[in-house]
């Protein structure tokens, strides 16, 4: 592995012929982009719709996509990995973005170079780095990236980690235990774990109806965490937590009897301190949980790339102009998605898509000579207690004071809502799913 | 009875405005249009039935469903949410944009 150091300096000497973009259009330039997920492949396409004339080359590990979002399906064989792909066909074919499969290992800021393990050298005009999230699984003790891909598996970046989980799950004794260990913020994907938890928790009742699921969390809440343990009420008998009752609708009947599904907070022990992977033991704050599967959601960080590019801070994420997302810490590069500083903004898909967007525009501004226009956000994730039960976070966020601020008041489903609107939520998720990936990938 | 509707309206227009104020900048309509393509498709060309394709729709169309999501007189699931984010010089700035915008050809 390249440390720091010897990272920036990989990429110094070798000017190659890509070293020399052609400047064609007035306007133009070559933008390079790392990283093909929701933000790099969303920013590729919005740049060539900003502007055809652009070079936008994608430079990106793996030759098609396995999309996160909608991921936790596969656990209940709703779809299977197959269905996660994503392919590049379409931002090539259609919009003319080029793609170098393969990974970044060397940055010359100076020289507004990147270069790849396969010692391929791309110059740059304007850099967009879209790296993602590094899971820190050696913040746990007990745990790490080896006991991940055998025993523990946290399924957070998709993957073999999601096939072993869906095989476990099908695997568990009945009667067992599913524990998720939920993680601090801030984190990709803030309704993630407790939809994932609130997905087995239906297939169980099916498959294996005495078995549990129990979350332990570090935190006291979550987004979405009224509306989500509504449905949980709902459709597994789960016994609302008194500080939450008085919001609740009418129908809410604390019945005092365990509830398939458990939610273990922070204020109730439910943090955990180590994890013995042999055991498949957690031990929290509160005591010691054993789980038939352990499923373990770690602390995050910016993708690796971002440090090896020194492009993070002390946080571990990245810092940056927040209008257009301009990298904090070197000119001409700018980090989007689930890797950058964006204050109100959730570490999501539609999150990255519409940062892409917005910094897609300032590029093009900044090349044509012109200033970055007044920048929007968006973010809405649907997320399920169970396949016909959704609800969602809807936000805009605006720029207000140099910072990112949410500016709609109300986010979340009404805790009184019609069972048509809680059915049509559920709709709309799996559509999302599909108009969602077109609207980064075709 | 007539003033008492009459300031009632006025109450109700002040109230609307305090809580959709113009915003200091404002985007362009394109900007704004393109937080919605993450469900009605880019440019809101949407070849699929699920959600509401935006292109090429009305732009008065456009402004009563906002306005009315806005205020609660259409039932919606989040768009209600979304709509009350907007001031009405933005939203008829989005419904001049996906006026422009030719409709995705039927599937
Ligand atoms: C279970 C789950 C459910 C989710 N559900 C939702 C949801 O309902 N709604 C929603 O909005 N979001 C959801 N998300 C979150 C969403 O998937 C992420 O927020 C989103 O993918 C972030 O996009 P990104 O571009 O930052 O990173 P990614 O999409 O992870 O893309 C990063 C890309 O960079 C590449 N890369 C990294 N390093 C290098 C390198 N050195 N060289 C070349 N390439 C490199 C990787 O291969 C990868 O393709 C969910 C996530 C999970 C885990």
């Amino acid at each position: 592995m390249l440390n720091r150091r010897n990272f920036l300096k990989a990429g110094a000497g070798l000017a190659l012929a890509a070293a020399f973009p052609a400047r064609a259009a007035a306007g133009a330039g070559h933008v390079v982009i790392i990283g093909g997920g929701v933000g790099g492949a969303t920013a590729a396409k919005h740049l060539k719709l900003t502007n055809p004339a652009l070079r936008v080359t994608v430079i990106e590990a793996n030759r098609s996509y396995i999309r996160p979002y909608g991921s936790s399906e596969v656990l209940t064989g709703h779809v299977g990995m197959d269905d996660l792909v994503v392919s590049y066909d379409a931002l090539k074919s259609k919009y003319g973005v080029e793609f170098v499969f393969d990974t970044v290992t060397g940055f010359d800021p100076d020289r507004k170079q990147v270069r790849t393990a396969g010692r391929q050298t791309v110059a740059y005009d304007k850099l967009i780095v879209s790296p993602g999230i590094s899971l820190q699984y050696q913040a746990i003790p007990g745990y790490s990236a080896a006991v991940a891909e055998t025993r523990a598996p946290s399924g957070w970046i998709p993957g073999s980690q999601t096939a072993l989980l869906a095989q476990q799950l099908k695997a568990m004794r009945p009667g067992g235990t599913f524990v998720i260990v939920a993680p601090p913020n801030p984190y990709r994907c803030p309704p993630g774990p407790y939809e994932r938890g609130a997905l087995v928790t239906e297939w169980m009742r099916r498959h294996n109806p005495s078995g549990k699921v129990v979350i332990l969390d570090p935190k006291d809440s979550f987004v979405t965490d009224a509306t989500m343990q509504l449905g949980w009420h709902r459709l597994y008998g789960y016994d609302i937590p008194d500080d939450y009752l008085s919001d609740m609708p009418a129908d809410v009947d604390n019945r005092g009897k365990p509830s398939p599904i458990e939610w273990v907070r922070a204020k109730d022990g439910g943090t955990t301190e180590r994890i013995d992977a042999r055991s498949l033991t957690v031990t929290t704050r509160g005591g010691a949980v054993k789980a038939d599967v352990l499923n373990i959601v770690p602390p995050m960080k910016a993708g690796k790339l971002a440090f090896d590019m020194g492009l993070t801070d002390a946080s571990g994420w990245c810092p940056v102009d927040r209008r257009t997302f301009e990298s904090s810490v070197h000119k001409d590069v700018f980090v989007i998605g689930d890797a950058s500083i964006a204050d109100a903004m959730p570490k999501s898909g539609f999150a990255a898509n519409t940062q892409a967007k917005v910094t897609a525009r300032a590029v093009a501004a900044q090349l044509a000579g012109r200033a970055p226009g007044e920048p929007v956000w968006g973010n809405t994730c649907y997320a399920l207690a169970g396949s016909n039960y959704g609800l969602f976070v809807a936000d805009v966020f605006r720029l207000k004071d140099g910072k990112i601020a949410r500016v709609s008041d109300q986010r979340y489903l009404p805790l009184d809502a019609s069972m048509a609107k809680i059915r049509l939520g559920a709709a709309y998720q799996q559509a999302w799913l599909k108009t969602f990936t077109e609207d980064c990938f075709a | 009875m007539g003033t008492l509707m009459k300031s009632l309206v006025f109450a109700c227009a002040a109230l609307a405005a305090a809580i959709h104020p113009a915003h200091a900048a404002e985007p362009t309509g394109e900007a704004m249009a393109a937080t919605c393509a993450g469900c009605h498709g880019t440019q809101g060309r949407l070849g699929t039935v699920e959600f509401m394709p935006l292109a090429g729709m009305a732009e008065q169309e456009f402004v009563r469903a906002m306005q009315d999501f806005r205020s609660g007189k259409r039932q919606a699931t989040l768009m209600g949410l979304v709509a009350g984010s907007f001031s009405d010089g933005e939203i008829e700035a989005m419904a001049r944009y996906f006026a422009g915008v030719k409709p995705n050809a039927a599937k």
